[in-house]
């Protein structure tokens, strides 16, 4: 056990690396050349401003996507509840640009948008709750109501973009998902708020790893299912908000994450949970690092100055794909 | 009359579906046109100017003298039957697809369809290509077929109802994925267009958008007329259909084909109205419990009009110097109204925990017996 970790230990590492050196304005080179206390001004600033940071909360963020879509994939016993299925990452986005459009919210007060987001969470997560009800329902219906259920929310998004239209431009961006201008800022909200929810979630891991058994078998060693089920939820939705909040609505990572820590580390949630932030983070950067070299080969390629391709639409191109899969073999496999 | 002919007249009626309208039919019929009625007068006359009912006449015969009558003809006018053609056009393909596929979520937006055929017409817009506007509706066409081929390979045909729209959600998120790259790519004056267009609006839309649509209607309605029995033998299930001499999968491409040909040029014309190919299909089986595909299907594309007349009302007017596209409030509205119908109506005992084949068989074998409206066709499609 302890070798797969050192090997996604590692690989978090090398997708690290990759995503310092990848980027325009400095080659791989001058990027060890800082590192090692030389360059100039311009060139500290660079790696030490802007793609730092940059690092920092694209590993933060995909750490809180796959601890959250496991725990809810978990709590809810449907492998395919990810947070974009289950409403809650089109509600936090809704309440993101809700609070910032009503000057609630914005980048004097950041910890409003991370409490709106997670509001907005609640409500998507309600809605489905309303719409699927609470019995324990077909795995791909409540994925199909979910699917439902962000319609309506993308449409309530839309109107408010359209109202107070503000910035259109970064809005859409962050509504697909980008880490492009991140600072030291948003990493400072960001690691207090994944730190403490995702060390809860670990705390729960025992009564999580029970409620993959089923409610009976953990209303029998003593669990009260419900409230553990309502904890859960709470610790995924915050955990959602705050990577929300921090680099938008980042495609089907919380959905496939889980999928890929439990098929490597096992469903001994104890080392899984862990194992899923690990996943998630080398997920995510290795596709920001990725999407980086994509843009700059397709900008020489297309002789265009300006083409950034924002990290969301590869992660949700790649996890369409891999959703394809899962759905191609979840109904014959009970979980 | 005696007893005897009045249960074969009954049969009769029955087995033609919801052609001879009865207690059920008109009373809906009234309602709709009632609806219809108060929404055509509210879209010609509320706005600026507000030009009151009395005056409407009047305005449209001296159409080039007044202001009134220019901005009644030239604006107002395009705008409902816009609305109410794109509307039936969406109803219409929202009830073939349900019944093809036998399955009640089965809409265009859950099948990739809408967000190919918006694919194909921001493209280039973005990329600042001029095309002639005849190719456009060619390009949403194309992207309208890419999404759901797709979607239909991906999941294949003859899987459970969930998994294909599970597929189908999946495609679209990844054409979505590709469409936001694009309006990354746009600048912001660009963008404030593409995103009203992805909504779905009618705003500013004239003459020359309403005649664009005619061609691709002369192509539609025929084949839609063509189609439609085959659709209600293709309700019985697979195996029956084919017993009665259907060939299941080629008349579910053909289905599929037509839907797209519908859907297309609406698309390119005022962008993706969404979920009105859900709701309109559920209010006309709803209301007309007894039909079938045939009956259905012009109920369901006068349905579509409604909608889409009535949503555009709030659109132009809730905020009101602001646009607000009618696709949003079709959307706000629709999804939560459709599935209202759709959980009520499974919440009937009839239509509880039956496999899906004799499901068909009893609701058909329901209508030809032509039992009263109390016994409701479930969708064939596992809803619950």
């Amino acid at each position: 056990m302890s070798r797969r970790f050192s090997v996604f230990a590692v690989l978090v590492v090398v997708c690290a690396c990759a995503e310092l050196a990848a980027g325009r304005g400095m080659s791989p080179a001058m990027v060890w050349d800082v590192l090692g206390g030389g360059g100039d001004a311009t060139e500290r600033h660079i790696l030490f401003q802007l793609r730092l940071p940059r690092l920092l909360v694209a590993l933060g963020a995909g750490a809180c996507l796959g601890v959250a879509g496991l725990v809810l994939q978990s709590a809810l016993r449907n492998p395919l509840a990810g947070p974009e299925v289950t409403g809650v990452t089109p509600g936090a986005v809704l309440g993101a640009v809700t609070a910032t459009g009503l000057g609630l919210a914005g980048w004097e007060s950041p910890f409003a948008v991370v409490v709106a987001a997670c509001v907005g969470g609640f409500t998507g997560a309600g809605l489905l709750w309303l719409l699927a009800g609470r019995g324990p329902g077909d795995p791909a219906q409540t994925a199909v109501h979910g699917v439902l259920v962000s319609a309506v929310l993308g449409g309530l998004t839309a109107m408010v973009l359209l109202v107070a239209p503000g910035e259109l431009g970064s809005v859409v961006q962050w509504l697909v998902g980008t880490t492009e201008g991140r600072v030291w800022q948003h990493w400072h909200l960001l690691w207090p708020w994944a730190l403490a929810w995702g060390a809860a979630a670990w705390l729960m891991a025992g009564p999580l790893a029970l409620l993959r058994c089923g409610d009976d078998i953990a209303s029998a060693a003593g669990l009260s299912a419900a409230r553990a089920r309502t904890l859960a939820l709470v610790c995924a939705v915050a955990l959602t908000a705050g990577a929300v909040a921090a680099v938008g609505a980042l495609g089907f990572v919380g959905l496939l994450v889980p999928h890929l820590a439990l098929a490597v580390f096992g469903a001994d949630l104890r080392v899984t949970l862990p194992g899923a932030a690990l996943v998630g983070a080398a997920v995510v950067c290795g596709a920001d690092a990725a999407a980086q070299l994509v843009s700059q080969l397709l900008a020489v390629a297309l002789d265009s100055g300006r083409l950034t391709l924002p990290v969301g639409a590869l992660t949700a191109c790649v996890g369409a794909g891999l959703l394809l899969v899962v759905v191609r073999r979840t109904p014959s496999r009970t979980f | 009359m005696s007893a005897r002919t009045a249960t074969e007249s009954a049969v009769g009626a029955a087995a033609w579906g919801g052609r001879f309208p009865r207690s059920g039919g008109t009373c809906q019929l009234v309602v709709l046109i009632g609806l219809l009625v108060a929404a055509s007068a509210c879209a010609l006359s509320l706005g600026t100017p507000y030009v009151p009912l009395y005056r409407l006449p009047g305005a449209l015969l001296d159409a080039d003298t007044t202001l009134a009558g220019v901005v009644v003809t030239e604006l107002r006018v395009p705008r409902l039957v816009l609305a109410l053609v794109a509307g039936a056009c969406l109803g219409a393909a929202g009830l073939v697809l349900q019944e093809a596929l036998r399955n009640p979520l089965a809409v265009p937006e859950m099948l990739g369809v809408s967000s190919g055929a918006a694919l194909g017409v921001a493209a280039p817009l973005v990329l600042a290509v001029s095309i002639p506007a005849a190719v456009q509706p060619l390009l949403a066409i194309g992207g309208a077929a890419l999404g759901g081929a797709l979607t239909l390979l991906a999941a294949g045909l003859g899987r459970s109802p969930s998994a294909v729209l599970l597929t189908g959600a999946a495609v679209a998120a990844a054409l979505q994925a590709a469409l936001l790259v694009l309006m990354v790519m746009a600048d912001q004056l660009d963008l404030q267009l593409i995103y009203r267009y992805l909504l779905g609006s009618l705003s500013a839309r004239t003459w020359d958008d309403v005649t664009g649509l005619w061609p691709w209607l002369l192509v539609a309605v025929p084949a839609l007329v063509l189609c439609a029995p085959v659709l209600s033998v293709l309700r019985l299930g697979d195996e029956d259909a084919e017993a009665l001499g259907v060939r299941a999968q080629r008349a579910r491409f053909a289905a599929l084909a037509i839907a797209i040909v519908l859907i297309a040029p609406v698309t390119a014309v005022c962008g993706p109205v969404a979920w009105v190919g859900f709701l309109a299909p559920h209010l006309a089986r709803r209301l007309n419990p007894g039909g079938d595909a045939v009956g259905w299907l012009p109920w369901s594309a006068a349905w579509g009009s409604v909608v889409v007349a009535v949503a555009d009302l709030p659109a132009r007017l809730a905020l009101a110097p602001v646009e607000t596209p009618a696709g949003a409030w079709t959307a706000l509205l629709g999804v939560p109204a459709g599935v209202a119908l759709l959980r009520s109506g499974n919440r009937r005992p009839t239509a509880r925990r039956r496999s899906a084949g004799s499901e068909a068989r009893t609701s058909a074998g329901a209508e030809s017996r032509g039992s009263g409206p109390d016994v409701v066709p479930t969708e064939v499609g596992e809803t619950r």
